[in-house]
């Protein structure tokens, strides 16, 4: 047996342990069954809905919090280190983790999952299938995104030269969370994505349009979610690796952009055509960009080596201590250009392209500013604040000074691409010069 | 000739503040007791975390057991023991669990795990509490547990970092003969430490880091057993008044002499053995005889001398 699944299990699932769970679940379902002791139907279809909530409140939230737990509790516990000295491979350390870590958590929710089946085969639902995969690969992709989440917590702690917390992680993952759907739901996105039929999606109501076809919501839906725990997944491995000092895969992150980049494109191809579908590729590895540039430690001792290793042409080495956000940004640009090159958006092309990449490049230079200061553990939030006050402050200024043109001047706008493409280089400039004598300086 | 157990090759760490490490290198000999001395803030832990494969230098190779432990961190792991200063235990498990389990997570087959804890128990005196949960463990009994999880899989190279902290006295005895025997079984083993006395029974060689640097001669011999040149010890009873001169008239050197005792520099290629009878022969009533030791005091000040 995998020694951190066993180590996981004599932890987690404890004969103790196990018995206070059992007799908490039949608490839980006796309770059901005497509230419903008078329901004609019986009391299966109450023991569904219960089973269901008990699911998503084991596997997936207790499980979640679990499977960060599993790295998080050997920082405060000290042992981090001697995990990190196992000749383990990265791979069984982190299948250990998560079904080891989570273990009690997966068996109380799995009997939820098994009574909410039954009552839904009782009741003939349709789809049955398709929901019980659905429900599943969600608490997989919530437990993996959650311990990833708690591995690069723990990078950034590391670098920042402080001790990684559960609650600080949480923070951060709510944040990000909120972030990223706030961006990516936000009107202006959806409208620029061309993804305003993506509703569908979410609710698994209906169909979805994606890559030129129509496909059934809910088939798509547990399609999608089990692609990305598997990335989820895959992810968690690959933070894994790094923790074991092992360089990473070359391979799996720019082949996770492509998986975003082909998964956002096939929304709008349609109905928007190849351009537009480029275009919401793009949007969407940008976005990956900026997590990107918030997930990774802001180590200014690899930043030196990367611009080292760049400097004498030392690829290789250059490639182990490159940015993470140096693969999005090359893929956006490419998207991009390639989208305007599609005819994407008439009346504008090259300079409005251009815009969008330069200030794509300004952003991440100022969080590097930010993040790369002698107080690294406050840069996130400096990081956060300064783009807020460059697009809404800038912005306000920008247009109170001389309307859509002089708001071009601190956003990429169509009105006056040329305008934001030169503003943005510009500033793209001056932020990653003052990054870049951030990352050389040895206080 | 063997290749060494430990080769440390230019090594440079970074913080991002500062740099810990400017070029350090050595290299040490199977089957030694290195002692790694120096200063608080000196650069001995960084650089047994990079011994270690925890932390990978800004430059420079390290190679332990033939491994580089940048290309093949896994096979360096599975090949030492490290125990850092501030180490932790998994309170739940037992003294059987945890030793169990640091076994199969360095690699060490199934089959052959519960010998290896039988073992690495009663090489840390813990046989008598296997079925005790390591949060009941007092402080020593815990550093006995976290040797024993370091060494269960029967590492080439042991890296100890600080081992003696916080220990009573019967402890740190326990852990010096632990180290002893460990030594003598083969096993090369690298102790940081800022005290000296704490290495003095057990450590052959010394390494000095200092500003994080190699000071004085690399790895130079000292501690326990080592013999300090040619000098030795001898003790007379009814000492003549013109010792010295007596000592003098058989070609010997006197270091210092002090009332009945003599520090005296043995003339080159004379055994220990002739010399005691050619001094029992000249008339001299030898009550005691012996080689001087070099303390790793000694060796430690040498080594810092202007």
């Amino acid at each position: 047996m995998n020694p951190e699944f066993q180590r996981n299990l004599w932890l987690e699932a404890s004969p103790r342990r196990l018995a206070w769970a059992g007799v908490v679940l039949l608490l839980i379902y006796g309770a059901t069954l005497a509230a419903t002791r008078d329901n004609p139907l019986g009391p299966l279809p109450a023991l569904g809905g219960v089973g269901a909530a008990v699911f998503v409140a084991c596997a997936m939230i207790w499980g979640a919090r679990a499977a960060a737990g599993s790295v998080l509790s050997e920082i405060s516990d000290r042992t981090w280190d001697f995990q990190r000295l196992s000749a383990l491979d990265p791979w069984a350390m982190t299948w250990g983790k998560l079904a080891g870590g989570a273990s009690l958590a997966w068996l109380c929710g799995l009997t939820g999952l098994l009574l909410s089946v039954i009552a839904g085969l009782q009741r003939g639902l349709p789809g049955l299938g398709v929901s019980v995969v659905f429900m599943v690969a969600l608490a997989v992709l919530l437990q993996g995104v959650s311990l990833g989440a708690a591995l690069i917590g723990v990078r950034k702690a590391r670098a920042e030269g402080r001790a990684a917390r559960a609650g600080g992680v949480l923070v951060g993952l709510v944040v990000g969370f909120m972030l990223l759907s706030w961006v990516a739901g936000s009107s202006g996105f959806q409208h620029g994505a061309g993804l305003e039929g993506f509703q569908a999606l979410a609710s698994a109501r209906g169909f979805v349009d994606w890559g030129g076809k129509i496909w059934p919501a809910d088939g798509f839906r547990a399609v999608g979610v089990c692609l990305f725990a598997a990335w989820a997944v895959i992810g968690a491995w690959r933070l894994m690796r790094l923790e074991l000092q092992m360089q990473a895969s070359p391979l799996v992150w720019p082949g996770f952009l492509l998986f975003v980049a082909v998964f956002a494109a096939g929304f709008p191809l349609r109905t928007g055509g190849l351009g537009a579908a480029l275009v919401t590729a793009a949007l969407a590895v940008a976005l990956c960009a900026y997590a990107a540039a918030f997930a990774e430690p802001a180590d200014r001792v690899r930043a030196r080596q990367f611009l080292a290793a760049a400097r004498v042409r030392d690829l290789p080495r250059a490639g182990r201590f490159a940015p993470a956000t140096l693969a999005p940004l090359l893929l956006a640009a490419v998207l991009v250009l390639a989208a305007f090159a599609a005819g994407a958006r008439e009346g504008t092309g090259l300079p409005q392209a251009g815009a969008l990449i330069a200030f794509l490049l300004r952003d991440l230079g100022v969080i590097a500013f930010c993040r790369m200061g002698q107080r690294p553990e406050r840069g996130d939030f400096a990081a956060i604040v300064a783009l807020a006050l460059l697009y809404g402050v800038g912005g306000i200024v920008g247009w109170s000074m001389g309307g859509a043109q002089g708001a071009a001047l601190f956003a990429p706008l169509s009105a006056a691409p040329l305008l934001s493409l030169v503003s943005g280089l510009v500033q793209a400039g001056v932020a990653w010069a003052l990054a870049a004598r951030r990352i050389r300086r040895m206080d | 000739m063997s290749p060494p157990m430990i080769e440390v090759a230019g090594v440079v760490y970074d913080y991002p503040a500062a740099r810990a490490l400017h070029g350090v290198g050595f290299s040490v000999e199977a089957g030694s007791v290195l002692a790694m001395v120096g200063p608080n803030g000196a650069g001995k832990t960084t650089l047994l975390r990079c011994m270690a494969a925890l932390d990978s230098p800004t430059e420079g190779k390290i190679r332990i057991a033939g491994l580089d432990t940048q290309d093949d961190p896994r096979g360096v792991h599975e090949a030492i023991g490290y125990l850092p200063d501030f180490f932790g235990l998994y309170d739940d498990l037992t003294v059987r669990r945890a030793l169990t389990y640091a076994a199969r997570s360095r690699g060490m087959d199934a089959a052959a795990t519960p010998a290896a804890v039988e073992e690495a128990a009663a090489r840390v005196q813990l046989s008598d509490r296997m079925e005790t949960r390591a949060g009941e463990l007092s402080r020593g009994l815990r550093q006995r547990l976290a040797i024993g999880q370091t060494i269960v899989h029967r590492p080439r190279v042991l890296l100890l970092d600080e081992p003696a902290a916080g220990l009573d006295p019967e402890a740190r005895r326990a852990l010096s003969e632990l180290i002893l025997r460990l030594a003598r079984e083969g096993m090369t083993i690298v102790v940081s430490s800022h005290i000296l006395a704490e290495l003095e029974d057990y450590s052959t060689r010394m390494l000095m880091i200092r500003d994080g640097k190699v000071a004085g001669g690399g790895v130079v011999a000292a501690g326990a057993g080592t013999r300090d040149g040619l000098r030795v010890e001898a003790s007379f009873a009814d000492a003549p008044a013109d010792l010295a001169a007596r000592l003098a008239a058989l070609g010997l050197t006197v270091e210092r002499l002090d009332g009945e005792v003599a520090v005296i520099l043995a003339p080159e290629g004379e055994d220990d053995s002739a010399l005691l009878a050619r001094l029992v022969g000249a008339g001299l009533k030898v009550r005691a005889f012996q080689p001087v030791r070099r303390t790793l005091e000694d060796a430690y000040l040498a080594e810092v001398a202007p």
